[in-house]
């Protein structure tokens, strides 16, 4: 039975002492779970990654992974990891990097060429950009190349920094797929990024980093209970009901309305339930809906209405 | 030791154009003297030391300054592997070089009939192979210590500072000053001349021992300065 990655009241400081990158940070990861990291810049998170990968030591606590130190040559096979400051040797292509990287992983020499090819087609860059040298490649194809490399050797442990970071739509929607499907395989997964809704959608769980804490760690499911503005449209054919209809409907299905606006108004309600029943009230009331839309994302409501917003 | 690395390593330091050219003129520009000015015999080749300083400068400190060694510490790869294999690579290439240069030399001599024996052309080989290795130990040390290649700028002052002890301890008539100056020069390039065994059979103890305490010793601080390293831009932003 895998332990998970555990991190023990971790802290960190730079330039002897003067920052505090990490603050008693404790986590507890289990095994298979895709666990995200969110928090504004400067909060952390990339030296919590570099404690995970043991390049960073701390200072006070400490972090394991399925048990081991994160250095340990077991935990090191069975590790991908995609960096946010993507730095290749330029002048191979990129089927050497992949081949260079499937040897270090120390993975069977006999396979390279099956696995190289097949990590190529994964992340979906083309048989020709292999032969390329990666001084050619663009930002996303450095992205996709760089996670084709962690994904090697079917890694247990993957720590992804930023993953789409310059990463066309296509290839957010891909990253995405291969999120999901790494979860169906039980990989853990450790996924620091900025793009709220990427992380909602693949993360089981989510902490909040800020300014060197843990100051939240959640379900993403947790975002349900909390209360958001909803955006209702009605049928433009319809004349737009008065504001004080509105207001009464919000009333009766125990929200409020925050704005009108030409063929749209604002609601606040206190949750799915909320929202629910505000839809079933107005559409009771004639009001034509077309269209209900949450304004932010579910993760966004959640850390807006729990913490400042820097 | 790890082949892939190695290998890697090699590939990395020839696919550098500013480093090729320097390479290629310190290996032919010696040959053409030959060439020349067969009277002068091997003495115009280089002791290897040179062709390995244009092959390992940076070998370590680029790839931290650039980033590329957390992707590959990530891997089941120990920082001591790392060391090792870089200081191999480099070590490898500049000592075949620097050996191929003697043979070069030795059949352009041979071809216009004043080629030394082939005794001294092989001693020769030998110490610039051993000259090669030595090198590249210190300028892993050095580049440990300093990223990208700030392994030069250590071994400039350094060479700076031998040389000022040296005139210094002649100026002052200080024995023990222009000794240690020798020493520091003796531990920057490590070699065993191998002309004694081959000219009268005497084995050169006291060079072998220093030439094997220094290679250890760099190579053994170059680990340790290694494991003790944090890597994260983290950490320097």
């Amino acid at each position: 039975m895998s332990a998970g990655i555990v991190v023990e009241s971790v802290s960190k400081t730079f330039r002897g002492g003067m920052v505090r990158a990490l603050d008693g940070v404790s986590l507890s990861i289990a095994p298979g779970e895709v666990f995200g990291i969110i928090g504004p810049n400067g909060a952390g998170k990339t030296t919590l990654f570099g404690c995970l990968l043991g390049f960073l030591r701390p200072d006070a606590g400490g972090v394991t992974i399925d048990g081991h130190a994160p250095d340990d040559l077991e935990v090191r096979g069975a590790t991908g990891y995609l960096p946010e400051r993507l730095v290749m040797d330029r002048w191979m292509t990129g089927r050497d990097f992949l081949a260079y990287h499937h040897a270090l992983a120390r993975l069977p020499a006999h396979d390279r060429e099956r696995d190289v090819e097949a990590a190529h087609a994964r992340v979906g860059l083309e048989p020709e950009a292999a032969r390329r040298p990666i001084r050619k490649y663009s930002r996303g194809m450095l992205q996709r190349l760089g996670l084709a490399q962690a994904l090697l050797g079917r890694p247990r442990w993957l720590f992804l920094d930023e993953p789409a970071s310059g990463v066309d739509p296509a290839g957010i929607v891909l990253f995405r797929r291969l999120l999901l499907e790494l979860k169906g395989h039980g990989v853990t997964v450790l996924l620091n990024s900025h793009q709220l809704e990427q992380v909602e959608r693949v993360c089981d769980r989510v902490a909040y980093v800020g300014k060197g804490k843990v100051e939240a760690v959640e379900t993403v499911s947790a975002g349900a209970g909390a209360e958001r503005v909803l955006r209702v449209r009605w049928s433009s054919a319809e004349r737009a009901p008065a504001a004080e209809t509105l207001a009464a409907v919000a009333e009766r299905a125990g929200g409020s309305i925050v704005g009108v606006d030409p063929g749209s108004a604002r609601f606040q309600v206190s949750d799915d339930a909320g929202a629910s029943r505000l839809l079933e009230t107005l559409i009771g009331a004639g009001v034509r809906v077309i269209e209900a839309t949450a304004e932010e994302g579910r993760l966004e409501r959640l850390f807006l209405a729990g913490r400042d917003t820097p | 030791m790890n082949e892939a690395l190695i290998l890697a390593t090699m590939r990395q330091r020839v696919t550098s154009p500013v480093r090729m050219v320097l390479l290629a003129s310190m290996f032919f520009m010696p040959l053409l003297f030959v060439c020349f000015a067969p009277g002068v015999g091997l003495e115009p080749l280089s002791n290897g030391y040179g062709l390995t300083l244009i092959l390992a400068a940076g070998i370590i400190g680029q790839d931290v300054s650039s980033g590329v060694l957390q992707l590959v510490l990530a891997r089941p790869v120990t920082r001591r592997e790392y060391v090792v294999s870089r200081w191999l690579s480099v070590s490898l290439m500049g000592g075949l070089l620097a050996s191929a240069q003697v043979l070069i030399a030795w059949l352009l001599l041979l071809a216009r009939h004043a080629a030394p024996g082939p005794a001294e052309a092989f001693s020769r080989m030998g110490a610039n192979a051993l000259s090669a290795f030595g090198g590249a130990a210190v300028i892993t040390l050095f580049s440990t210590l300093l990223a990208g290649f700030g392994d030069l700028a250590i071994l400039l002052l350094a060479s700076f500072v031998m040389v000022g002890l040296y005139g210094i301890g002649e100026l002052v008539h200080q024995d023990w000053v222009t000794r240690f100056a020798a020493e520091l020069g003796g531990f920057l390039v490590p070699e065993i001349p191998l002309d004694p065994i081959q000219r009268a059979g005497d084995i050169p103890w006291v060079a072998i021992v220093s030439y094997l305490s220094t290679v250890t010793l760099c190579l053994a601080l170059a680990i340790v300065v290694m494991n003790r390293k944090e890597f994260s831009y983290a950490s320097s932003s």
